[in-house]
């Protein structure tokens, strides 16, 4: 787990890209958590309507499925700005200076690849949805705004990837400089204490 | 990389690439990224570009929209939830009102108090953070070692990824291609097995230094009753998410979308603040888009290997060994206890299954069974040097116990954790009991 690190007054192009991202990043995060709502609802709702009135909703299992894609890409690009894609760091949680900079940038730059091809591979996957006119076999949904969500989710994560690498250059080029769009490794004690913040916090606000 | 130099022998291929996404891995980039890059210059070596690019360009989405794995938005959900509904201070009363009694009984109640929150949860830190905070000050206050009181919490917290709903063990289940339910179902004994022997060491140690760990007694059947409703909600969720797996009245995703319908109305009904319900589920959001990438990213990695035939190849080897089935098995729990050292657990799973269980089931032994063994195996990792977060948890929320002090009170448990795995290891039955049993009647 990482902390996302950007002053917010920071200036420059790069701060300005970084602060314009956020909402962006948020509100396809709080469109996935909407799903989620959705799903305990749905989820709930099926079993009332198949046990009480014996009558299950009709293409139950295709929305569900369909509506997977929300959850499973909308929130990648959030994530990414936390840090909280998973990776190990015995090795680059060592690294300070220029080290760890040029550890990101390669690790960055190889992340901007593969998810370039997944847009291009994944906006290739949608259209033949759409020029088919693919549907679910069970309720007949049509199929292409579900594949639609990767190339945009992905798009959106392409873009703070990019941030980040535009700020790890900046670091490498000039360790000193106060950190602007980039995800800064924790400590596993830090990490600690952010889960205990995060959990102790709620659970004051929540119980008694 | 290894593009157009046209090796041959698709196993090569296999290797190089495998060797690769660890180097990558170990440097650092993370994980989603180095799994689907292999799996992306693997399949161009084996296949050619078009072919390649056209297949991993499918996979995010079709393997990421199947229902079995709608589960898993459901369960991440009701353990965010879980912390905001704050059923922690009520489950430690009634734990220590109905087992406060028996030596060491406030250790002991910390035990099923967190076993009892592993019922709505399957975040071990978590856990350990928010039962350090409720069970560490009234342990000392009674007298209790200091050690004991620290390491109690950190291994209780491990208990939730056992004890349904269990995201790890939904994962689990999605990349062997077994039953979810079946899997959820076995995490369930073994998970309460876990916090029987956790309890019984504590007791036995009780036993030796009583003034280390005293009971406490002095409540009524009246008080034991009394502690009851407050804990009733885990009690529903417990229910409606085994009895919907056990007699199939619902699926996974339905039993877990109720069980989090009823601690939201919980958390609503104790006056938890609209903001506060957004931010869990914004976390869920986070941490369900956080899975997903790392599924399909190492299901792209899968389709390589698959083509490279390395999964034969090393079942093939295995069972070249000749060694008893159980002499291997001992030797690929430690290889995972040293690789849990390192790395997230969900994130060990995925990356070594796919070699890995081919020749595990190769060797004879129950798929679901060997589930539950690696996840334990991994779950001991988060409380054991030198990463062991869960101790630093508990080091976080108390400064004033040192790190040193909580990783000496863990000993004690390590050896709990070690006699489990004995368990589970001499008596399959008490993993594959309970699914046979739903099979029986199913």
């Amino acid at each position: 787990m990482n902390t996302p690190t950007s002053a917010p007054e920071a200036g420059g192009v790069l701060g300005q890209l970084d602060r314009a991202m956020r909402p962006v990043e948020d509100l396809a995060n709080l469109l996935a958590a909407l799903a989620i709502f959705t799903l305990m609802v749905l989820g709930s709702a099926q079993i009332l309507f198949r046990t009480v009135f014996n009558s299950p909703i009709a293409g139950y299992i295709d929305l569900v499925e369909l509506s997977m894609a929300s959850m499973a890409f909308l929130g990648a690009a959030y994530c990414q700005r936390m840090g909280a894609h998973i990776r190990m760091e015995i090795l680059i949680g060592r690294f300070k200076g220029r080290t760890l900079w040029g550890a990101e940038i390669i690790g960055t730059l190889l992340a901007l690849f593969i998810i370039g091809v997944l847009i291009y591979h994944g906006w290739g996957h949608f259209m033949r949805a759409y020029e088919l006119g693919d549907s679910t076999i069970d309720a007949e949904y049509p199929v292409w705004p579900s594949k639609l969500l990767v190339p945009i989710a992905f798009a959106i994560w392409w873009v703070r990837l990019f941030v980040q690498l535009l700020g790890s250059i900046r670091l490498f080029h000039d360790p000193s400089l106060e950190p602007v769009g980039i995800a800064r490794i924790q400590t596993v004690a830090e990490q600690a204490k952010d889960e205990m913040d995060h959990a102790l916090g709620e659970d004051a606000e929540g119980g008694k | 990389m290894i593009l157009g130099i046209g090796f041959d022998d698709p196993l090569l291929v296999g290797l190089i690439g495998l060797g690769f996404l660890f180097f990558m891995i170990f440097i650092g980039v993370r994980v989603v990224f180095a799994a689907a890059l292999v799996g992306l210059f693997g399949l161009v070596e084996l296949l050619g570009w078009g072919p390649a690019a056209g297949i991993i360009g499918t996979i995010p989405h079709s393997k990421s929209s199947t229902y079995a794995l709608s589960v898993l938005p459901m369960f991440i959900f009701i353990g965010f939830l879980a912390f905001h509904a704050g059923m922690t201070q009520q489950l430690f009363d009634a734990a220590r009102k109905w087992v406060g009694w028996v030596p060491g009984g406030l250790a002991v109640s910390t035990v099923f108090a967190t076993a009892g929150f592993a019922a709505v949860s399957g975040a071990s830190t978590a856990t350990a953070a928010v039962f350090s905070r409720v069970a560490i000050p009234e342990m000392l206050k009674y007298g209790y070692d200091k050690k004991l009181a620290a390491g109690v919490v950190a291994a209780g917290g491990t208990l939730a990824t056992l004890i349904p709903p269990s995201a790890i063990l939904v994962i689990y289940a999605i990349i062997v291609e077994e039953s979810v339910a079946e899997l959820l179902l076995a995490g369930f004994l073994p998970g309460a097995v876990s916090a029987l022997v956790y309890a019984g060491i504590i007791i036995v140690w009780a036993l030796y230094r009583p003034a280390d760990a005293p009971p406490v007694t002095g409540y009524t059947w009246g008080d034991r009753a009394r502690s009851l409703p407050g804990i009733s909600p885990i009690l529903v969720v417990v229910v409606i998410i085994m009895s919907a797996i056990y007699n199939g009245w619902a699926t996974p995703t339905e039993a877990g979308a109720l069980g989090a319908l009823v601690v939201f109305l919980l958390a609503l009904l104790r006056g938890t603040k609209l903001h506060t319900i957004k931010d869990a589920l914004m976390e869920a959001a986070k941490l369900t888009a956080m899975i997903f990438s790392l599924i399909w990213g190492v299901l792209i990695f899968v389709r390589f290997l698959g083509f490279s035939g390395l999964p034969e190849a090393f079942t093939n080897w295995i069972l070249s060994l000749e060694a008893s089935p159980m002499v291997i098995m001992i030797c690929i729990l430690i290889a995972y206890s040293i690789l849990g050292m390192f790395m997230d657990a969900i994130g060990m799973l995925l990356l070594t299954l796919p070699v890995v269980y081919p020749a595990v089931m190769a060797l004879g032994f129950d798929s679901i069974w060997f589930g539950i063994i690696v996840v334990k195996m991994a779950e001991v990792c988060l409380i054991t040097p030198p990463i062991g977060l869960n101790c630093f948890v508990v080091n976080g929320v108390r400064p004033d116990i040192p790190l040193g002090k909580i990783f000496r009170g863990i000993a004690l448990f390590f050896i709990a954790d070690v006699i489990t795995i004995a368990l589970l290891l001499a008596f399959p039955e008490i993993v594959t009991w309970l699914p046979e049993l739903m099979r029986a009647n199913g």
